[in-house]
């Protein structure tokens, strides 16, 4: 039933950012109703949460700490947003998609490299020990998950003997990727966490050193760090989708609708996540990743590749 | 206009507050916190991140001080509240929120802050800026009090450059000394911590206590007097163990705590929150991350967790506390809080427990302080965050009107 993906007009482009905000404003949503709800709010006051927080920074002024490096920590503000943007250029909604590169998978993986540099400028840029602390937390969480992330997304790109993300949900019309690669898919979501310090993995925000790199960025410097985190995180629940849970396919609805809901039930894990466990610090994590998520990660790939080759 | 007064309107649906407490003025802190929860509105964790500077209580000069230099670092539209009661609690916020959106008052205060810095500016010598004294209480931007020895040195924004020194792994490193506190989430009130740090790790540390002009007396003392001892006890236990929980990351358990909190305070009835608090307590206990992430973490040789109130009660009920024992783990010690809690509301029928004198609360409270050094040495700095949540500091307990110095 699936068709072979069609390379749309990038006119089409224009339209992408909106429909990225969009699925982010929907998870910063619900992660206000369900802060509200462990407060003992109605779930309404929750969801509106955003709105007034996006009119709260577009109010605020920006303010500059002494002797800032106002140039790289602008850039690293607005990276976020960006980089999300350029990520979901690769990733077909449904059948069509904005650019079916022949190393797509790979393009997305170089995007989340570029997160190390982003958050990293954000924490230097302020001249402020918190945020100087909080981008060193990034940085060696950085280490941790970056190579067991990079061969998740091998698995895939193997089984699919393709980097193309078209082939990859091509090679998927039969079974889902996340049956028969689960590590694969679990260590690329909490990868994904990661990247976007989120949740457990948000010790570079963290409440013990006053918000990390957060803690000097105000007004619309903060709103457009804020929504990056949103939005890198849709970026990445977006990409679980045509990699490991079979892109568009699905009964019923039309073949772009399941890429969004598949990607909103996804978000939706990372939400409904974010507080419900202790933080995982970067030093206690730095072994646990290098030990045995590498490992699992290389088995994993090992796995695939005999089947492949098996088969 | 339309567009600015829609935007204020639904500012005003989530104002940021930074709470600095006083010593001593913790109950006024809570029930801040209670009410900001009922409203939908978020602690500010930084400076830069709050729209309301919310002070609990009557602070000393010095903390006076740091919080007007605090006062200078909101970014605006910015208002602020002095909280000493709880009666006015609701007015004093409703008009904060309505100053905040006061787009006239609040681009008249812009326009005032910035001709206050061109002044400083244009001043000879004014290296520093927002009218910074070089001894005074920074936070967020801890980058200010660096080093003022070299002067020779090139000075970026009349900030000298930090000076080398060897780390553990004996590599030279730079460091940086920045004070913690006293305007810090999660942090004993008015506890002052002086770090030397290299990257996170602590190097060396000395702490102090700035301290209240005078103790809550005339409303809130109205307003605790049915409270007795042993719930006081259970409140405090509380919110110690919701401070040590947020730290550790955890949100919906320190919530859930905090919310037991203040339940705690105004239920009939004290014996209704043992079932509630022994469910935190397992679920604590449960969390293997937390166990995971806690793991190693200790206050050394420090005695800690003598129970101050209902100490019979407590052994009745078979409580395990983890007095006087040598390196007692930041988790046992969350986990005894709780239990401790939850075994003082199963005995006391709100009866009067024998406390422990205000001697007794000093001595240990002082004895804390003069360990914090020793134990902050060498620690990275969330480590360094959990231990001092973990001592579950009372500086209020301290002696007014001077300071402590330790090292």
């Amino acid at each position: 039933m699936t068709e072979p993906i069609v390379q749309v007009s990038p006119a089409w482009a224009v339209l992408t950012p909106f429909l990225l905000m969009l699925l982010a404003l929907t998870a910063a949503g619900l992660n206000g109703a369900l802060v509200a709800r462990t407060a003992g709010r109605p779930l309404r006051s929750g969801l509106a949460a955003p709105l007034g927080e996006v009119a709260r920074l577009l109010r605020q002024r920006r303010q500059v700490t002494v002797a800032a490096d106002v140039v790289l920590w602008r850039i690293g503000a607005a990276g976020l947003v960006v980089v999300a943007i350029l990520k979901i250029l690769v990733i077909p909604l449904g059948p069509w998609t904005l650019a079916d590169l022949d190393v797509g998978v790979v393009w997305f993986n170089t995007m989340d490299v570029m997160t190390w540099a982003l958050f990293w400028l954000i924490g230097w840029g302020a001249n402020s020990a918190y945020a100087l602390v909080g981008g060193y937390r990034f940085l060696s969480l950085a280490v941790s998950y970056e190579l067991p992330l990079m061969f998740a997304l091998i698995a895939p790109a193997v089984a699919a003997r393709s980097l193309q993300v078209g082939d990859v949900v091509a090679a998927q019309q039969d079974l889902w990727f996340v049956i028969w690669m689960p590590v694969a898919f679990v260590i690329f979501c909490g990868s994904v966490i990661a990247f976007s310090s989120w949740g457990p993995f948000a010790t570079g925000a963290g409440r013990d050193i006053a918000g990390g790199f957060l803690a000097d960025v105000s007004g619309v410097d903060r709103l457009l760090i804020l929504a990056g985190r949103y939005a890198v995180l849709t970026a990445g629940a977006a990409f679980a989708v045509p990699v490991f849970l079979g892109g568009g396919g699905g009964p019923l609805l039309p073949e772009w609708l399941w890429t969004i809901v598949k990607t909103f039930l996804v978000l939706a894990v990372f939400v409904a996540i974010r507080h419900r466990v202790p933080t995982i610090r970067p030093d206690r994590f730095a072994e646990v990743a290098w030990i045995i998520v590498l490992p699992a990660a290389l088995l994993q790939v090992l796995v695939v590749a005999i089947i492949v080759v098996g088969s | 206009m339309g567009l600015t007064s829609v935007l204020a309107r639904w500012a005003s649906k989530r104002v940021h507050v930074l709470i600095i407490e006083v010593p001593g003025w913790g109950a006024s802190r809570m029930l801040l916190e209670a009410e900001l929860d009922r409203r939908g509105w978020a602690v500010a964790l930084s400076p830069a991140d709050a729209d309301l500077l919310a002070v609990c209580g009557m602070p000393g000069e010095e903390l006076r001080a740091a919080c007007d230099f605090v006062w200078n670092q909101l970014p605006g539209p910015r208002a602020r509240v002095n909280v000493t009661g709880s009666g006015s609690l609701s007015t004093l916020l409703n008009e904060a929120s309505a100053h905040l959106g006061d787009d006239s008052a609040q681009r008249e205060d812009a326009r005032s802050r910035s001709q206050n810095t061109v002044a400083e500016d244009s001043a000879p010598d004014a290296g520093e800026h927002d009218g910074m004294a070089p001894e005074e209480m920074d936070h967020g931007s801890m980058d200010h009090g660096m080093d003022h020895g070299e002067m020779d040195m090139p000075m970026p924004g009349g900030i000298p450059l930090a000076e080398g020194g060897d780390d553990r792994d004996g590599l030279e490193m730079d460091f940086l000394t920045v004070p913690f506190g006293p305007v810090m989430p999660h942090w004993p009130a008015g506890l002052v911590v002086d770090c030397v740090l290299q990257g996170d790790v602590v190097v060396s540390a000395q702490a102090r206590v700035l301290e209240a002009v005078s103790a809550p007396t005339e409303v809130s003392t109205e307003e605790m007097t049915y409270l007795v001892e042993a719930r006081l006890r259970i409140i405090r236990l509380c919110d110690h163990a919701s401070q040590l929980l947020a730290l550790a990351g955890w949100q919906t358990a320190a919530q859930n705590a905090r919310r037991l909190r203040d339940d705690a305070r105004w239920s009939a009835d004290i014996a209704e929150h043992v079932a509630p608090l022994d469910r935190l307590r397992r679920r604590v206990e449960r969390s293997v991350l937390l166990r995971w992430s806690l793991k190693g973490i200790s206050l050394g040789g420090i005695s800690v967790g003598r129970p101050v109130g209902g100490t019979d009660a407590l052994a009745e009920a078979g409580a395990a506390t983890p007095a006087d024992q040598a390196g007692v783990a930041i988790r046992d010690r969350l986990i005894g809080w709780l239990h401790e809690a939850a075994a003082l509301a199963a005995t006391s029928s709100d009866t009067r427990s024998p406390a422990a004198g205000d001697l007794d609360r000093a001595r240990e409270a002082r004895d804390l302080l003069g360990a914090l050094p020793a134990l902050l040495r060498g620690t990275e700095l969330g480590t360094a965050r959990l231990l001092i949540a973990g001592l579950g500091l009372d500086t209020a307990a301290l002696a007014p009107a001077h300071e402590r110095t330790h090292d």
